[in-house]
């Protein structure tokens, strides 16, 4: 797709430069326009009805092939945000909405179950580099098939957490009653070939009596299936959709090659009937592993080998372009890679890895308080500090300008050195924050000691190997270290 | 459907029994398209299982488990890995040669190479220690007892006397990794000093280097993207096929610590490396480099669900 320039968008606006967006000038505005940093509606100018054709050809313009989809409340905290993408690869742009991840609850639970379950989802959190890292959405399962048990399970999540809901039923009876007590806007899964006509009615009464929105998921093994539903939605005016061409588990690069083939669709031949989010559904691969279990030659129990497997198909769908998921399995270790391999794709290529250099008090150090020297490279320091809180470690913390290079990297590379050291030290005034002279360098590096020594004049002692143990090798040594050599005067 | 000028080239370890090699015959490349949708796949992913020539103590509990008995043995490593595990190839690596360890002679290492290749009839990787002035010498002396096997020299770069390795894969009919740092354009340039030097690019296979998931693996899956990208392109720098050191997913503190808030070991370790090793599948990796028994069977389980 040919990107556009903030010239086309300043063709549309009204020119006037007013400054009422609160930019300078209309062209100033184009570009937040072209990155994504504005919203047409911040030009209060264009909302005058001579404009109206032109707005509609700007948001044309500038929505992105794969149109974005929300669902859960109003406010922005409690929503779940998929699509939006523009590109095919990570390296030419960022990827957008970070992929929600759902867990399935099942409406066959007991109500003790069922709110259990869902505030455990609420609750989940693995912090990794200073980022939260969280579960998005509530997959509510009519397994049961009763649409009064699925109702009833939607009144016990909604009563106990603020989680976006996904309601799980191919039973349009269903959806009606559990769409009369929704308080959100929830994405509802699915219309498929078998229900459509009646799921589309209920759902076209719902939206005529109510008024209220939800977005749809579409299901079928068939793109040209999928497609000729999103045509029909689409002229009803329902078109908050997404697709889900199935999840085979006994053969998942089936699966992936139709989402490669959905993603082309929308991005390089701008097929605007398919430029939608897609739904993997991992939890399928949970289910089915269960009953055949191809690694029980190492890991017996059923519901281990279903989470590792279950896993196994969430990343390759996360890096083949899903846009959200569906998991059963919510046991840490297991979200615990693919949580992080979310967060590795969807980090900005063009962001900076880097914090600033300096010297940081960590945990209210004194005068009396170790010196541990690091790095700038932000997932070591992020790594480093996430342990000394976690370990009540007190110290000054020297972060080294290694131009935002891990520990080893810097000292393979040269940046890890005296002369920096001895700069930074200077500039900030180390020797007027302690009353020792050492310097706690990590494990790592060691081979950099002596250079270090030499220039800073400090005395360098190497520590443990991983930050995790610095806690305890302080407790263990800092007292001896500063009785031996530490001490000044 | 796409369609693309220029194809990954084909490389082949071993020598069958019928040209006096040792038997198994092992080929990775030979694609001429992205995805299997386009083009059948030619060949599966290979899996080739990580053996060291000391007991290496620094291993994970629930890794050693599989090995403990057979540590102290590379033959009976090797043997194991193959005989249970269904190894298709193995990775010799020389790690006591390294001058701050035992700084074994490479006439030493040359004698164990002659052992671990008696004891298997798979195909080898040879890998040093990483030390760049020791390296070529171990790797000419193992090269020369397995001559004609068609090993993978590990490896080239741009730090060591790269020419040295090349000149020995060509006398003793080998392949070599070339081996940069997740920058596509060194790993073009290595590949055209290699070439310029006179070794053809059929015995060339690329390790852009894998860093393991949460640890710059995106930057990983980026270079390996655009040089698989170009290299179907057409351009004839780049289109080898490419090598994972997916072990380095273990050195991750999120696989190895033991932490209870994390969950169980046994589990998220292997996960950990399972996830590093499809990022990198599906950016086009050829080979992997792997440790776990578990992982190398759910990664070759997957890899053939993409050529079939
Ligand atoms: C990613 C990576 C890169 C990236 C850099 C990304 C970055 N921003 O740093 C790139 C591609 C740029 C790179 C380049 C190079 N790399 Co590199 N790289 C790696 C890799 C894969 C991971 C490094 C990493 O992210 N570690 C994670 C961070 C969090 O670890 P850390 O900073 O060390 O912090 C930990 C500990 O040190 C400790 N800690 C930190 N602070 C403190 C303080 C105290 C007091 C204590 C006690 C502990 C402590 O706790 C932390 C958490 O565990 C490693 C291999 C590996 N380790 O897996 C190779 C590796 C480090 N690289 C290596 C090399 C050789 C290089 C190059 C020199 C290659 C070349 N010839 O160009 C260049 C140098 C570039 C430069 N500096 O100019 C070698 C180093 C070998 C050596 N020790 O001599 C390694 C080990 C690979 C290998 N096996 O050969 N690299
Ligand atoms: S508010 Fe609209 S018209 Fe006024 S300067 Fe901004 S973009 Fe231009």
């Amino acid at each position: 797709m040919a990107k556009i320039s903030a010239m086309d968008i300043y063709k549309l606006l009204p020119k006037t430069n007013c400054k009422k967006c609160g930019e300078a000038s209309c062209m100033a505005f184009a570009t937040k326009l072209q990155n994504k940093k504005a919203m047409v509606e911040e030009c209060p100018i264009m909302n005058a009805p001579k404009f109206e054709a032109k707005k509609k050809e700007l948001v044309e313009l500038l929505s992105p092939p794969v149109k974005e989809v929300w669902f859960g409340y109003d406010d922005k905290n409690h929503r779940a945000t998929m699509g939006g993408d523009e590109v095919m690869y990570r390296y030419e742009l960022t990827y957008y909405n970070p992929a929600p991840f759902g867990i399935d609850i099942s409406d066959n639970l007991s109500d003790n179950e069922i709110k259990e379950r869902a505030k455990y989802i609420e609750n989940f959190v693995f912090e990794r580099t200073g980022e939260k890292l969280t579960l998005d959405f509530i997959a509510l399962r009519n397994a049961s098939n009763d649409p009064e048990k699925f109702k009833n399970a939607l009144q016990i999540i909604q009563e106990n957490t603020k989680m976006p809901i996904s309601l799980c039923s191919i039973n349009p009876e269903s959806i009606e009653e559990a769409l009369k007590i929704i308080n959100s806007k929830p994405l509802i899964y699915a219309a498929t070939e078998d229900n459509f006509e009646k799921m589309l009615n209920v759902l076209l009464k719902h939206k005529k009596e109510t008024n209220k929105e939800f977005a749809l998921v579409l299901s079928s093994k068939q793109i040209k299936t999928l497609k000729g539903m999103a045509k029909e939605c689409l002229n009803h005016g329902i078109d908050d959709l997404v697709l889900e061409p199935h999840t085979h588990p006994e053969n998942i690069s089936e699966t992936l090659d139709k989402f490669i083939a959905l993603r082309r669709s929308a991005i390089e031949k701008e097929d605007k009937l398919l430029g939608f989010p897609i739904l993997g559904l991992p939890i399928n691969t949970y289910f089915y592993t269960l009953n055949n279990n191809s690694i029980s030659q190492f890991i017996e129990e059923p519901n281990k080998a279903a989470g590792i497997m279950e896993a196994r198909t969430a990343n390759t769908m996360l890096i083949r372009y899903a846009d959200a998921i569906i998991l059963h399995g919510c046991e840490i270790w297991e979200l615990m890679p693919v949580l992080t391999l979310r967060q590795a794709l969807y980090t900005d290529p063009r962001k900076p890895q880097a914090v600033d250099a300096d010297i940081y008090p960590i945990g209210n150090p004194d005068a009396d308080s170790p010196v541990i020297m690091t790095t700038n490279f932000s997932l070591t320091y992020y790594t480093v500090t996430g342990d000394f809180e976690k370990d009540g470690v007190k110290c000054w913390l020297i972060v080294l300008d290694t131009e935002g290079k891990a520990v080893d990297v810097a000292v393979a590379g040269g940046q890890y050195n005296g002369e920096n050291a001895k700069n930074l030290i200077e500039e900030k005034g180390l020797a007027d924050k302690v009353n020792h002279n050492v310097i706690i360098l990590p494990g790592l590096g060691a081979p950099a000691r002596g250079d270090i020594e030499e220039k800073t004049g400090w005395n360098c002692v190497v520590g443990t190997r991983d930050s995790s143990q610095v806690g305890d090798f302080l407790k263990k040594n800092w007292e001896n270290i500063l009785e031996k050599i530490g001490k000044n005067n | 459907i796409n369609t693309y000028k220029g194809n990954i080239r084909e490389v082949q370890f071993g020598r069958p029994k019928s040209e006096g090699g040792r038997g198994k015959v092992i080929k990775i490349g030979g694609q001429k398209a992205l995805y299997r949708f386009e083009e059948p796949q030619p060949n599966n992913p290979v899996v080739t299982f990580d053996i060291f020539d000391v007991p290496m103590p620094g291993l994970p509990k629930n890794i050693r488990t599989y090995f403990e008995e057979v540590m102290h043995d590379p033959a009976e490593w090797a043997k194991l890995c193959v005989d249970k595990f269904g190894a298709d190839m193995i990775t010799m690596h020389h790690i006591s040669t390294d001058p701050k360890l035992k700084d074994t002679s490479p006439r030493d290492a040359a004698k164990l190479m002659e052992d671990v290749l008696q004891a298997v009839d798979v195909p080898f990787v040879i890998g040093g220690s990483g030390d760049p002035s020791k390296d070529p010498k171990v790797l000419e002396a193992c090269a020369e007892v397995a001559e004609g096997e068609k090993c993978l020299l590990a490896s080239a770069n741009l730090d060591l006397d790269y020419k040295k390795v090349a000149d020995v894969a060509m006398k003793y009919d080998h392949n070599v990794l070339s081996w940069t740092i997740m920058d596509p354009n060194m790993a073009k340039d290595l590949n055209k000093k290699l070439i310029a030097h006179g070794l053809e690019g059929d015995r060339i296979v690329m390790d852009p280097t894998t860093c393991s998931l949460g640890y710059g693996s995106e930057f990983s899956i980026n270079a390996m993207t655009r040089l698989r990208i170009n290299g179907l392109k057409g351009d004839e720098f780049v289109n080898m096929p490419m090598s994972s050191g997916t072990t380095n997913a273990i050195g991750a503190r999120e696989a190895w610590m033991v932490n209870p808030e994390w969950g169980d070991r046994q589990y998220r370790l292997p996960l950990w490396e399972i996830t590093t090793g499809l990022s990198m599948l599906l950016s086009g990796v050829d080979i992997f480099m792997m440790l776990h028994p578990l992982s190398i069977a759910v990664l070759k389980e997957f890899g053939q669900t993409l050529t079939t």
